[in-house]
């Protein structure tokens, strides 16, 4: 570096900021002030060794005493300092948050705010654009647009001749708007009329505004209606022109616009047509560079979400390729591999034709040996936690392929195991969606079984049916319940040492009763194609298990509940006389209360699956092959059980009629041999 | 399939048949002398032909000191004259305050600064490096030339060259007229890709008079 009289080390320069005492003056301190400028932007090092050795408050009260010595009318000179003191300012405040902080806690806004009505442009400019990296950062403080006399104030500066004063409004009100009282107090106020005029001025501008427009119709449907009405659809119009914009970032954006109205007043953006194009324009942004191609792929999520119609579109025209060929990419963006695989998710959260797509063989890298469903299972490892989660919730959505399932596209072993990993991650967002995608993998792959079990996912999932987390205990007793669909003895063993008795049963008495839902149908899976009851527990196992089962159904806390409760009951009801005898007792107990019977509460409930389960069971019950049929018919008639099942015989569900008949005539079998 | 003949006769006459507007040709000029900074030349086709540029030729003046400081190898002041211009340029543009940096830093090995030089690279430019990693192997390769006696003829020579100053002017000058909300990029250059593009799409078709040498822009007989 040059040398020169006097040395330009930061500590020196600081020392030579300030008002008074020594600082310098004149000439010196406008040297000063620039060389800090200089020095501090763009380069994060030497703003936090100014922040470090005290520059900011002295830079602000420099700033401040110029600005009152400006308004004063004392002259010229002093243009020049305030513009260097607010440059300075401004570029603390650019992506270093200790700078924002310290420019905010040293009172430069409102020295910055009254400049922008100073008469010289060079000073209007410095000061909006400070403002502006203010404003654009987090910590910067909401601006109370609720109050008239700063809505007047920044309703002056969308007036503004000065571009740079007109972005600086526009970055203050997308900042600063989050309640729906304060959006619709800007629409009220006309913001929006404004800011679709300055539409056609230059890019930034337009930029900014459209910016500015998203935020304060976003998810207020009052304000996107109003909206859609300015100029009788001409503010609309305008939008959707600048969706072919020559500039990318302005096609993103204008996009994001319409999306967002199109979610919050659906009926003015309904047309498909105008949907079908937002999708062409978005998959084309996709293939942009930068930030533009990073945000592409979640806007387009946010624009087909749960529209089957625009998942057609799509894939008609190629846009899952076009995903996929991102995913065969050696380095990408992690931002933008999240968007990648959440557009996919989206895509394949309904249609099989796209999940069918994504798994065929014609979307193949150049490297044909890999698979797009390989790349997408490579993500569940990847270090970015959002990208996990995506190609998690991918994973899942694809799992939805029954086709694909059964013919064995998705029998990966490595599917399975990374998804067990993806149970000990420390989100439980994470952990939920991987469970999901274990839920339906597990159904139809029985393979995938003894991989589960290998690598320590049974032991995590019966972990995680403790959680403290209901939606966890929730989630992972779906998957043990899943697992035991169709089991053989030893994959039922294996659950229920793991389990535990102890488990099973608090998970039977569960508050939520959802997971008591799930606890009864496990209960039926493990017992399913069991002819006995030690086939599978000790009797002081079955006694504990049946005792919750049947208070739960005595409780009756939900419809689910009880269902599952009753099915429970029909497959013991198909065991032993003995079993039979027990089943028999329970239905047709009644308390002190002259409460009726589970048997008639359920016949006679309006859930057509409850009226059939109990019908099952007491098909199970009256068996005529089984000794002790007619005992039972007996206790049933004594309770009225024949008496409620004959004045069923028009129900309006036919399976159950159907039941209803083959019962009472096993009954009447019984009546007959007696008489 | 044999491919259509076109006839030098029958091209010109078809050329003779498009309209196109002078007012239209002298926005094209007008445009790439301002995108490309030539303020005088534009000044003085402003006045021949009446076209008012798209900007004010002021601000262009500004931004042509800017790229002249650059390319005379004056990076401290380029740098102080963007400052100047827009102080959120360099704050908003990493890769370019980089690339700047590493130009002062060719600079003074270019002098034979090395104790400067030296002390440059450590602390301007390694926290650089430390804040973006993308950005360490061109410091790498930039400080190597430290170690080579014979700058010039080193493995990174290049970096030498007046062409990596013009590469960095050319990304400068691109980011002020982005700020500026001004086209980067002139439309005439773009025009002759086009032009390049529709030619070698109709060689698939037709053997017609075609243009050659873009310098010319002489027409050649069609290839019989």
């Amino acid at each position: 570096m040059p040398s020169s009289a006097v040395t330009n080390r930061p500590e020196e320069v600081t020392a030579r900021l300030g008002v008074g005492g020594g600082a310098a003056q004149g000439e010196a301190l406008l040297k000063a002030l620039r060389e800090v400028k200089n020095q501090i932007i763009g380069n994060k090092t030497k703003k936090l060794l100014y922040l470090q050795l005290g520059a900011v408050p002295k830079i602000v009260s420099v700033l401040a005493a110029s600005v009152a010595s400006s308004l004063g009318g004392a002259g010229l000179e002093d243009a020049p300092v305030i513009v260097q003191a607010a440059a300075a300012i401004g570029s603390f405040a650019c992506g270093v948050e200790d700078g924002v902080r310290a420019v905010l806690d040293a009172g430069a806004v409102p020295h910055l705010i009254s400049i922008l009505s100073h008469h010289d442009d060079k000073v209007v400019d410095a000061g909006a654009r400070s403002l502006k990296m203010i404003f654009q950062s987090k910590m910067a403080p909401k601006y109370d647009v609720l109050q008239d006399k700063n809505l007047n104030f920044i309703l002056s500066l969308l007036d503004s001749d000065n571009e740079n004063v007109t972005e600086l409004a526009a970055c203050i009100i997308a900042h600063s708007c989050e309640t729906n009282e304060e959006q619709k107090a800007l629409c009220d106020a006309g913001v929006l009329q404004r800011l679709v005029s300055l539409l056609g001025g230059s890019s930034n501008q337009k930029d900014a505004c459209l910016e500015c427009i998203k935020a304060v119709v976003k998810d207020n449907s009052e304000v996107s209606s109003r909206f859609s009405c300015i100029g009788n659809g001409k503010a609309l119009k305008a939008l959707s022109d600048l969706i072919q914009d020559r500039y990318p970032y302005t096609r993103l954006l204008s996009c994001k616009c319409l999306i967002a109205i199109g979610h919050a007043s659906p009926s003015y953006v309904e047309e498909l047509q105008i949907k079908t194009k937002l999708v062409l324009v978005l998959a084309e942004l996709l293939e942009e560079p930068g930030r533009v191609g990073d945000e592409a792929p979640f806007s387009l999520k946010k624009l087909i979400a749960d529209n089957e119609e625009l998942h057609k579109q799509a894939l008609s025209i190629n846009v899952i390729e076009k995903l996929c060929n991102f995913l065969h990419m050696s380095s990408i963006q992690s931002r933008r591999l999240q968007g990648i695989l959440l557009a996919l998710s989206e895509l394949c959260s309904k249609l099989e034709k796209c999940r069918c797509q994504l798994l065929s063989p014609q979307v193949y890298s150049l490297n044909l040996e890999v698979r797009v469903l390989d790349l997408v299972i490579d993500s569940l490892e990847h270090d970015c936690a959002e990208v996990r989660a995506a190609a998690c919730i991918c994973i899942r959505n694809i799992t939805r392929s029954l086709k694909n399932l059964s013919a064995g596209s998705l029998s990966n072993e490595a599917v399975v195991i990374r998804l067990v990993q993806l149970l000990y991650d420390p989100s439980s967002s994470i952990q939920l969606v991987a469970l999901g995608a274990l839920c339906n993998i597990i159904v139809i792959c029985a393979s995938r079984k003894s991989v589960l079990i290998r690598c320590g996912g049974v032991s995590q999932l019966v972990r995680l049916s403790t959680s403290m987390d209901s939606t966890l205990r929730l989630k992972s007793l779906s998957v043990l319940r899943n697992f035991l669909f169709l089991a053989n003895t030893t994959d039922k063993e294996c659950i229920l040492k793991e389990l535990s008795l102890h488990t099973l049963v608090s998970l039977l008495n569960d508050a939520e009763h959802s997971i008591q839902e799930q606890a009864l149908a496990l209960v039926n899976n493990l017992i399913d194609g069991c002819s006995s009851v030690e086939h599978i527990f000790t009797e002081k196992c079955y006694s504990l298990i049946l005792d919750a089962v049947t208070r739960q159904l005595k409780q009756a806390s939900s419809l689910g509940v009880c269902i599952q409760g009753m099915f429970v009951l029909s497959n013991i009801a198909a065991w032993s006389d003995f079993d039979k005898d027990s089943v028999t007792d329970y239905l047709i107990a009644y308390d002190d209360n002259h409460k009726p019977s589970l048997a008639i509460k359920f016949l006679q409930s309006n859930d057509k699956s409850l009226r059939l389960a109990s019908l099952w069971c007491l098909l199970n019950l009256t068996n005529p092959s089984s000794a002790g049929s007619s005992r039972r018919v007996t206790k049933l008639q004594t309770a009225g059980i024949i008496f409620q099942l004959k004045s069923m015989l028009n129900d309006p569900c036919s399976d159950c009629k159907l039941r209803l008949r083959m019962v009472l005539e096993q009954c009447t079998e019984f009546e007959t041999s007696q008489a | 399939m044999s491919k259509k003949v076109i006839t030098r006769e029958e091209w010109e006459r078809k050329l003779k048949d498009v309209k196109i507007r002078k007012e239209d040709m002298n926005k094209l000029v007008m445009n790439f002398l301002v995108t490309e900074g030539y303020v005088d030349a534009a000044e003085k086709f402003r006045i021949e032909s009446g076209t008012e540029p798209d900007v004010d030729l002021a601000t262009i003046t500004d931004r042509m000191a800017v790229k002249q400081a650059l390319q005379s190898g004056n990076v401290e002041d380029a740098i102080e004259k963007v400052n100047d211009l827009n102080p959120t340029i360099l704050d908003t543009n990493p890769q370019l305050y980089f690339h700047l940096q590493q130009q002062r830093l060719i600079e003074l090995i270019r002098s034979g600064k090395v104790e400067e030089a030296l002390e440059f690279a450590q602390e301007e430019l390694a926290p650089r490096g430390e804040e973006n990693q993308s950005f360490l192997e061109e410091l790498e390769k930039t400080v190597a030339l430290l170690a080579f006696e014979d700058v010039k003829n080193c493995p990174y020579g290049e970096l030498l060259d007046t062409s990596q100053r013009l590469k960095t002017a050319s990304e400068l000058n691109a980011a002020i007229l982005t700020s500026q909300s001004h086209d980067k990029d002139p439309k005439l250059p773009s025009l002759l890709k086009m032009l390049i593009w529709a030619q070698n799409q109709l060689d698939e078709k037709a053997a017609y008079p075609k243009i050659n040498n873009l310098t010319t822009a002489a027409v050649d007989d069609p290839a019989v």
